[in-house]
């Protein structure tokens, strides 16, 4: 039963990288210099997310709930030591849904109203992708203490450090990374391609260097992750083959190949994440007194079992209905009316 | 401001704040329907305007609501630990429904904007269509959980421990089905009025009348029907409250002493001290009869509770006020409202009287919503959880009260603005045509 929820999770958390993480790094992007490209890579953007985004949000949604309902000492543990990046993240999807929406509807496009929307997406994309990040890189340093009552002790070092900030700029770095190479075959400019391939092919090298520093942070702070990275074949493994993946990527890049080049740098970034599951499992997170695990964190039987019916009856009307969304989103250019 | 009071005040408005976007998201979707399908089946291109210039406006509006839902459920966490931490196996089963029709909303939403020259006509209706129904069923799914917090069930409570968990049984809990329908119509009637309330003004400004007249039968044809049914409704609510959260009720009405005979109070200040109603009109009677069917039924009074698990009585006693008063004389303007259509015909007052309600449903809304929540106090969960033991340990609440207050206060600025915006650009579109 567990272990089904523990699948949920991770295929939630996955797809809201994948999908979600493409979604804020269009906004990342947004942010970058593109000179006389800004007007048509915001069109791109605007009709390559619009109709998904508020569905590709969802798994984060998904994630909230399996957590508080199914792991409730796991959710208020989160919710408490880690309040303050919690509201900066909250913060931030608020804005940047917000901004997103308001950019698309506003029924004036003055260049006024329009710039101000995208600074507004754009910054808080990268705010949100930082402090996802730095939640993330919070949860394996063991600094989470639940029994302190200093409130630097209790609710700042949980999060903050060197480590938890180079995750923020790592996952900051892959977002904007897959955002480029999803965003190379949604265009038939060719001048917006030859800047996706290129943006592409630099933010390659940033989730490379970006990685490298999380290790040397996580070294240097002396998490466990560090040690136990070194010490896992599967986790050497899982980093051999998400490395060796940039040679397909890039094979297919060269030959058009929209779907492969997608599918090859998904693949990369479910290797990243997989290697993460590994060195995590089956614990949530790491406090000050050990590891949580979802074991012990978890709800009744009761509880569990009414959560797994509703994941998988939910499952046979959302996965169908995104299927036929994408379906129907996938082929021709998208026009509003 | 203490940490609780910053809590239960952040709670409050982020609560407020998505109660309006949730409202419009659920309901108007389906005056949005409804005006496609008139188009789909009398190709009037009128009702093809119609159909995108609400559609608009659930695109905005959805946009704030799906993201202000998401910071509830967050915040559930971020304030509530301690609610969360029994709370969240017992009653996470209508969110985990919740969470799977708002996932079906989001991509109904997506299909239907923009897929307009992608899907073919009654399909493209039929998501539309979806975008409405889900919507509906996940307001349901929450206020569902909510009806839990205030007659909860589904679990044996044992040295504060909650045990043998039964997460049906505490969907279904004794007050879901008065509540989910109290606010179902609540949502369809403040929406039916301040969108018919919008028409109604721009067709009296003269322009585009047409449009704006059969705008205004669609919205008001939901909203009249729903403000006819919920006096009835309402009725029905308040009975199981007066079974079930009998301190609710008495902080209601006012209602200090139990007595049969008890009666009803019209208008009025409660006042702890004297425990008397000062400045209202008492109808004998009256409050036995509304709450159990007869004159001289007991009605139990504050008295039987100590005073430190009396709710706010001013604040409850007032809203309670507010939301009879408005959904009576809604409900009367809806009787107008049907008279008049049968003649085919609406004089300026009765238009002007739709466009003076058009914010009063969300007001009255909001009111019941007060009437709800504060009701409950000091229970988080009625009779097993205060809310003060609740609340989350993190110290400096009032900084993340003054961070949301101004980012929804900007929000809500913001999102008036840009409805003013959308209407005045069609507006002059069809000055033009």
């Amino acid at each position: 039963m567990i272990e089904i929820l523990l699948f949920f999770i991770g295929a939630s958390l996955l797809l809201y990288v994948l999908f979600g993480g493409a979604d804020y790094g269009a906004g990342i992007l947004e942010l970058l210099p593109a000179g006389s490209l800004r007007d048509s890579q915001k069109k791109v953007i605007n009709d390559a997310m619009g109709p998904v985004w508020e569905a590709n949000h969802m798994w984060l949604i998904l994630v909230v709930v399996i957590l508080f309902m199914g792991f409730p000492s796991i959710f208020t543990l989160l919710m408490t030591s880690l309040h303050i990046p919690m509201v900066a993240l909250l913060f931030g999807i608020v804005v940047r849904g917000c901004a997103f929406t308001f950019r698309h509807y506003d029924a004036v496009q003055a260049p006024q109203s329009q710039n101000v929307y995208t600074v507004l997406f754009g910054t808080s994309s990268l705010w949100t992708a930082m402090w996802l990040g730095i939640i993330a890189g919070s949860l394996n340093r063991g600094l989470i203490d639940p029994l302190s009552t200093d409130f630097h002790e209790a609710y700042i070092a949980p999060w903050w450090g060197l480590y938890p900030f180079c995750m923020g700029i790592f996952v900051v770095c892959i977002f904007a990374f897959l955002a480029s190479v999803y965003l190379i075959g949604e265009t038939e400019n060719l001048d917006l391609k030859k800047m996706f391939i290129k943006r592409a092919f630099i933010l390659n090298y940033l989730v490379v260097l970006s990685g490298a520093f999380v290790f040397a942070a996580s070294a240097d702070e002396r998490t466990p992750l560090f040690a136990d990275f070194f010490e896992s074949k599967i986790t050497m493994a899982i980093m051999i083959a998400a490395t060796a993946l940039f040679i397909a990527l890039w094979f297919f890049i060269r030959k058009r190949q929209t779907l492969l080049t997608r599918t090859v740098a998904a693949g990369q970034i479910t290797l990243i994440l997989a290697g993460w599951y590994v060195l995590n499992a089956p614990n949530a997170l790491l406090t000050a007194q050990g590891p949580v695990s979802f074991y012990e964190a978890a709800a009744p039987l009761a509880t569990l079992w009414q959560l797994v019916m509703a994941l998988l009856v939910g499952s046979l009307f959302i996965f169908p209905s995104l299927f036929y969304l994408m379906k129907v989103f996938k082929t021709g250019t998208t026009e509003e009316m | 401001m203490t940490d609780l009071m910053a809590a239960r005040s952040t709670m409050a408005f982020s609560l407020g704040f998505h109660i309006i976007f949730a409202a419009v998201g659920m309901t108007m979707p389906f005056f949005m329907s409804a005006a496609h399908y008139l188009f789909l089946k009398k190709k009037n291109p009128e009702y093809l305007e119609l159909t995108k210039m609400w559609m608009k406006g659930v695109a905005i509006l959805f946009a704030v609501g799906a993201v202000s839902g998401t910071v509830l459920s967050f915040e559930l966490g971020l304030l509530w630990p301690g609610f969360m931490k029994y709370a969240g196996p017992i009653i996470g089963m209508p969110f985990s429904w919740e969470g799977t029709a708002f996932f079906l909303e989001a991509i109904a939403i997506g299909l239907f904007l923009y897929g307009w020259k992608k899907m073919r006509p009654w399909v493209h209706w039929g998501t539309g269509l979806m975008v409405g129904i889900s919507g509906f069923a996940s307001g349901v799914f929450v206020v569902a959980a909510n009806g839990w917090m205030n007659s909860p069930a589904g679990f044996d409570w044992v040295n504060g421990e909650a045990m043998n968990i039964d997460p049906v049984a505490a969907m279904f809990n004794k007050a879901w089905l008065h509540q989910t329908l109290h606010m179902q119509f609540a949502a369809l009637q403040a929406v039916g009025f301040a969108v018919a309330g919008i028409h109604a003004f721009l067709y009296l400004r003269g322009r585009a009348q047409e449009l704006h007249l059969k705008a205004f039968k669609i919205a008001m044809c939901f909203g009249a029907a729903a403000s006819i049914a919920q006096p009835f409704i309402g009725h029905f609510a308040a009975q199981r409250v007066a079974v079930l959260q009998p301190v609710k009720l008495a902080a209601m009405e006012g209602h200090f002493k139990t007595e049969r005979r008890a009666p009803l109070h019209i208008g009025g200040i409660p006042n702890a001290e004297t425990q008397t109603m000062d400045y209202s009109i008492p109808l004998p009677g009256m409050l036995s009869f509304l709450a159990f069917n007869d004159v001289d039924a007991e009605v139990m009074g504050l008295d039987q509770v100590p005073r430190e698990l009396w709710p706010p009585l001013v604040i409850t006693h007032i809203s309670f006020q507010i939301m009879v008063a408005i959904g009576t004389a809604m409900a009367l303007i809806a009787i107008l409202f049907f008279i008049y259509q049968r003649k085919n015909t609406f004089p300026s007052w009765l238009l002007k009287t739709i466009i003076a309600f058009s914010p009063l449903g969300f007001v009255a809304m909001e009111a019941g919503w007060i009437v709800t929540e504060v009701g409950r106090q000091p229970w988080i969960i009625y009779g097993i959880l205060k809310t003060r033991d609740a609340v989350t340990p993190v110290p400096g609440m009032k900084y993340h009260f003054f961070l949301f207050l101004a980012l929804y206060l900007f929000l809500s600025f913001v999102t008036v603005w840009l409805l003013k915006r959308q209407v005045a650009v069609a507006q002059r579109k069809f000055e033009v045509q």
